[in-house]
């Protein structure tokens, strides 16, 4: 039957399933995809959030390394991810470096700018008092500090999650020698013309951005608003 | 070769603008059919989204309905949805500014319907018993009830519009544009035209983001009281 809709470009929902279901199920390959995307993601995050926190933490304490790092820092900051992925192309190749250093990139300014202004907002009375009960600088950064600020921390990681994840497909898709990836495996489907594994990818790609979210949304609302007993929803 | 002095890089763009100068400079050619599939996708995206986020927030049944699906296609980068619509417009300005209105759009839409939904009951119910019509209604008191919101919106919508164009121009661009230039200068090595290619985005959107977005919500958000002034 002839119809308006092209079925090869725009391929009916039930095709979708079916394609899912055979890429999930009984061929498997989409499993591969996802679970390489997901190793490159938590290796560039990781150490986003590790080195982030740091030198977030740090920069917050010492005035003098502050005056000397946040101005480089707002200029790099303003650079968007997919800026950087043809230098890192250049410089570090068509591999899996580039694409984890891209992830790493876009994820740790936003954890390290909240994490700064997070412990700058902590209320001075607070660790005046701290002080005088006689906490040395490391009991009051882990007794202090940190429980003070972590609201602001944990949604400095909620929004880098978000850069992290839209750095990881950008850079997978561009990235020559990756063979393995979700952005890869929508990318791959174009030489096809199989607009049915583009689709399929590509809500795979939005449905774990929306759930990688919500785990830190969660996680904020316990930590504020249930803590505080403001627990009525909207 | 590939970390070029920042001397170089000037000079490069120079020569980038003076390449071909008595009838067209090279760079301008470029930086220009960039703007104009900007312009063309944010505007499509700015109209688009702030109609659909009014309605989403005016009606519970369409808010309910969309925002699954806003959810999920948000995340989604815009250079992933290159390859599909590659295949569904082809290379070139329809793919890019499609692109760019769509990624302009959903942080409108959902910065929008937010706002719309935060309206105070009072005041449309003062406004009804006053006697404003529905349409007034939306004009009066929910536009700018939620003016911040929207503004809010529109400054995501700029950054990821900017830089999904970008980013598509690498995959799907036939000739000109910005992202076409950084991208061929990435496939023969050319360091120096990526860099300066780079420096001219970011100074663009600096560009455009001071005096556009800004200069917008000068005039109205913070002339009405809404924002607090830095």
């Amino acid at each position: 039957m002839k119809g308006y809709i092209n079925l090869q470009s725009l391929p009916a929902p039930s095709t979708l399933v079916d394609k899912f279901w055979q890429l999930a199920v009984i061929n498997g390959s989409l499993w591969k995809h996802f679970f390489n995307s997901l190793y490159r993601l938590i290796i560039g995050y990781t150490l986003a959030a590790v080195i982030g926190t740091l030198t977030g933490a740090l920069l917050a304490q010492n005035e003098t390394l502050k005056t000397i790092f946040e101005p480089t820092f707002n200029i790099l900051m303003s650079v968007p991810t997919i800026a950087w992925i043809p230098i890192f192309l250049i410089t570090l190749g068509l591999g899996d470096k580039t694409v984890i250093t891209a992830i790493f990139l876009s994820s740790y300014f936003s954890i390290m700018y909240n994490t700064m202004r997070g412990i700058e907002m902590v209320d001075k009375s607070i660790v005046r008092a701290a002080r005088m009960m006689g906490l040395n600088r490391l009991e009051l950064f882990f007794n202090v500090l940190l429980p003070a600020s972590l609201v602001s921390i944990i949604n400095g990681f909620r929004l880098a999650i978000g850069y992290a994840w839209r750095a990881l497909v950008g850079g997978e898709l561009l990235a020559a020698l990756i063979v393995w990836g979700l952005g890869k495996m929508v990318y791959q489907a174009r030489y096809f013309n199989d607009a049915a594994v583009m689709l399929v990818g590509l809500l795979v790609i939005g449905f774990t951005g929306f759930c990688l979210d919500q785990i830190f949304l969660i996680t904020i609302e316990k930590n504020t608003v249930e803590k505080w007993g403001m627990s009525q929803k909207k | 070769m590939l970390f070029p002095a920042p001397t170089q890089t000037v000079i490069k763009l120079v020569n980038l603008f003076k390449k071909g100068l008595p009838v067209r400079s090279e760079l301008i050619t470029h930086i220009l059919s960039t703007l104009k599939r900007l312009t063309l996708g944010f505007l499509l995206g700015v109209t688009s989204g702030i109609l659909f986020g009014t309605m989403m927030g005016l009606s519970n049944l369409m808010y309910y309905f969309f925002n699954p699906f806003i959810s999920i296609l948000m995340p989604i980068p815009g250079i992933a949805l290159a390859p599909l619509f590659i295949i569904w417009f082809g290379f070139g300005d329809p793919t890019i500014i499609t692109l760019g209105a769509l990624s302009t759009f959903f942080p409108i839409v959902y910065s929008t319907s937010a706002g719309i939904r935060s309206v105070d009951r009072q005041m449309i119910r003062a406004a009804q018993t006053m006697g404003a019509n529905p349409l007034q209604i939306i004009y009066e008191v929910y536009i700018p009830w939620s003016a911040a919101y929207i503004f809010n919106g529109v400054k995501l919508g700029l950054a990821r519009g900017w830089m999904t164009i970008i980013a598509v121009e690498f995959v799907a661009a036939s000739n000109w544009g910005l992202g076409y230039m950084i991208w061929n200068a990435t496939e023969y090595l050319q360091a120096d035209t990526v860099y300066g290619g780079i420096l001219v985005m970011i100074l663009i959107f600096i560009l455009l983001e001071k005096t556009l977005v800004s200069g917008l919500e000068q005039k109205t958000v913070a002339k009405w009281g809404m924002i607090t002034q830095k």
